[in-house]
């Protein structure tokens, strides 16, 4: 699949495929939980539910990673799919579901141009997955198209307002917009990725032209005390009066 | 019309009737500064063209409303001096303007009169309308009961005012420059100056009026639970020229153009 890559999606897979093991050593505890939790908190999907019930459905993972989300859903009776534009990942993913006892497709693409048949899940979700590292007016229409009437797509994200209030320049998060809202959609990373974020109002006609009904914009609230591996405390403490994470939930009409 | 009465409100108007505090104390401010907007409403029920908000984006660019309205049953929520129901009625929509300041319905009825545009104006709080059930096919509020009324409580009632299918439309201030803005009287600059969790009602030290302001997901979810099916959220940019608005405390030009000052939100009832 590496031909018809976008300039993007390439260079997002060459500094993953690079990545994989030093981010699976440093957040794999992190995120490698008993039970499924969301994002960077690692919040319980038990209480948040937003996935729900997915025993019996069949269920597509963007972004895998090591198939941490994917392994424990298909331990909750989920027919799995796990998607990942890295190659590297996908070989944590497979070590981690032969160490699971399991056994489910990993497919390596970008989420931007998924080779799965139309219309073939109940979910599409990712965990602060491919929707970070793909470009929305590309992955969310893919996303749509494999997805069942009346499926679901779920997945966390960072905000809007965090990558405005980062600053390059002293390379921290301040309390001050530094960038404009109007036009926000893509950000070359230091670390040589290149990002994806949208306004809301961008999302939602996102969502709409690509046949999903908005069903909620869950804006995450750490509780206090939460930690996290991909945050400082100070971060953390930031997240706790604006939005540094958000999940959206859309239903394919 | 026919009047359902609720909440013991009586066709008559608001008098005598037990408004919530928040209510009460807007339609006070309100009573205030209805002379200032008395002023303005000749120039606003005046325009051919309909634009949105304090840079007067035109309608046109944004295609907001259902086109065309004419034939639509309209309720305005927090008319004020119902210019934007003036324009509604005047392309041929059954509008009506529901707003709990009675100076300000005096301004709209003047208006009415000098510009001999009659449509029904109701005394009441948009949280408790006196309207029938289903009976309206576009709600809308521009700056109205949008942000002067508990959304807990007007979006139910607008929803519960909409016909299946029918649309709601409405303005307020942007959640940016709401984070943003300053206590006093002058414009925001960038600094975020306040939480944006656990945003809802909001006091300001200059006048005794009580705002109402929610974060997106908020919006969405009381939408939803309300029936209603978020369509667009339109954020608007300030044109890069223009006029000048006059609202001291809210963004000027050059914050407008990189951070949305207002925004629009449209659903449907299902």
């Amino acid at each position: 699949m590496s031909d018809g890559l976008s300039e993007h999606a390439a260079r997002n897979r060459a500094v993953w495929d690079r990545a994989a093991d030093s981010y699976q050593a440093e957040h794999g505890e992190h995120i490698g939980r008993a039970e499924p939790r969301w994002g960077m908190w690692q919040l319980p999907e038990d209480e948040l539910q937003i996935l729900g019930d997915v025993a019996g459905k069949d269920v597509l993972e963007l972004g895998c990673g090591a198939a941490q989300w994917s392994i424990l859903l298909a331990g909750r009776g989920a027919r799995v799919v796990a998607l990942d534009n890295s190659a590297r990942q996908l070989e944590h993913a497979r070590a981690a579901m032969a160490a699971a006892g399991l056994d489910f497709p990993l497919v390596h693409a970008s989420a931007e141009s998924v080779p799965l048949p139309d219309a073939s899940f109940d979910v599409v979700f990712a965990d602060h997955g491919a929707n970070r590292f793909s470009d929305p007016y590309r992955w969310v229409p893919e996303a749509s198209r494999l997805l069942r009437a009346g499926g679901l797509l779920a997945f966390s994200g960072g905000t809007a307002l965090e990558t405005l209030c980062w600053s390059p320049a002293e390379d921290r998060l301040t309390t001050t917009l530094q960038r404009d809202y109007f036009g926000l959609h893509r950000t070359e990373e230091e670390d040589g990725t290149v990002v994806f974020e949208l306004p809301c109002g961008e999302w939602i006609r996102v969502f709409r032209s690509a046949g999903l009904v908005v069903e909620e914009l869950r804006e995450i609230q750490p509780p206090e005390g939460a930690v996290s591996t991909y945050r400082t405390e100070e971060e953390t403490a930031w997240a706790r009066s604006w939005p540094m994470e958000q999940i959206w939930r859309a239903r394919k009409a | 019309m026919g009047a359902q009465l609720a909440d013991g409100a009586d066709l008559a108007g608001t008098e005598g009737v037990t408004l919530p505090e928040h209510v009460r104390r807007n339609r006070a401010q309100w009573t205030r500064w209805a002379p200032e907007y008395a002023e303005r409403a000749a120039r606003a029920w005046a325009r051919e063209e309909f634009t949105w908000g304090v840079w007067g984006v035109p309608e046109r660019e944004l295609g907001v409303f259902p086109e065309p309205v004419e034939g639509l049953d309209v309720a305005e929520l927090g008319c004020g001096t119902a210019y934007v129901s003036a324009w509604l009625a005047r392309q041929g929509a059954r509008a009506v303007g529901v707003d709990v300041t009675p100076a300000q319905l005096e301004t709209a009825r003047a208006m009415q009169e000098r510009f001999g545009l009659e449509f029904p104006l109701v005394e009441a709080s948009a949280e408790s309308v006196p309207l029938d059930d289903a009976s309206f096919d576009l709600v809308v509020s521009e700056y109205g009961a949008s942000i002067w009324a508990d959304p807990y409580w007007w979006v139910p009632e607008a929803a519960r005012l909409l016909r299946p299918g029918g649309l709601l439309v409405f303005l307020v201030n942007g959640t940016l420059s709401v984070l943003c803005a300053q206590d006093e009287e002058v414009p925001p600059g960038p600094e975020l100056r306040r939480p944006y969790f656990g945003m809802h009602r909001f006091e300001w030290p200059e006048d005794d009026s009580v705002e109402f302001h929610l974060g997106y997901g908020d919006w969405i979810r009381l939408l939803s639970e309300c029936g209603c099916e978020v369509l667009d959220l339109v954020e608007l940019q300030a044109p890069e020229e223009g006029e000048p608005h006059v609202y001291p405390g809210l963004p000027e030009r050059w914050w407008a153009r990189r951070w949305p000052s207002e925004e629009i939100w449209k659903a449907r009832k299902l």
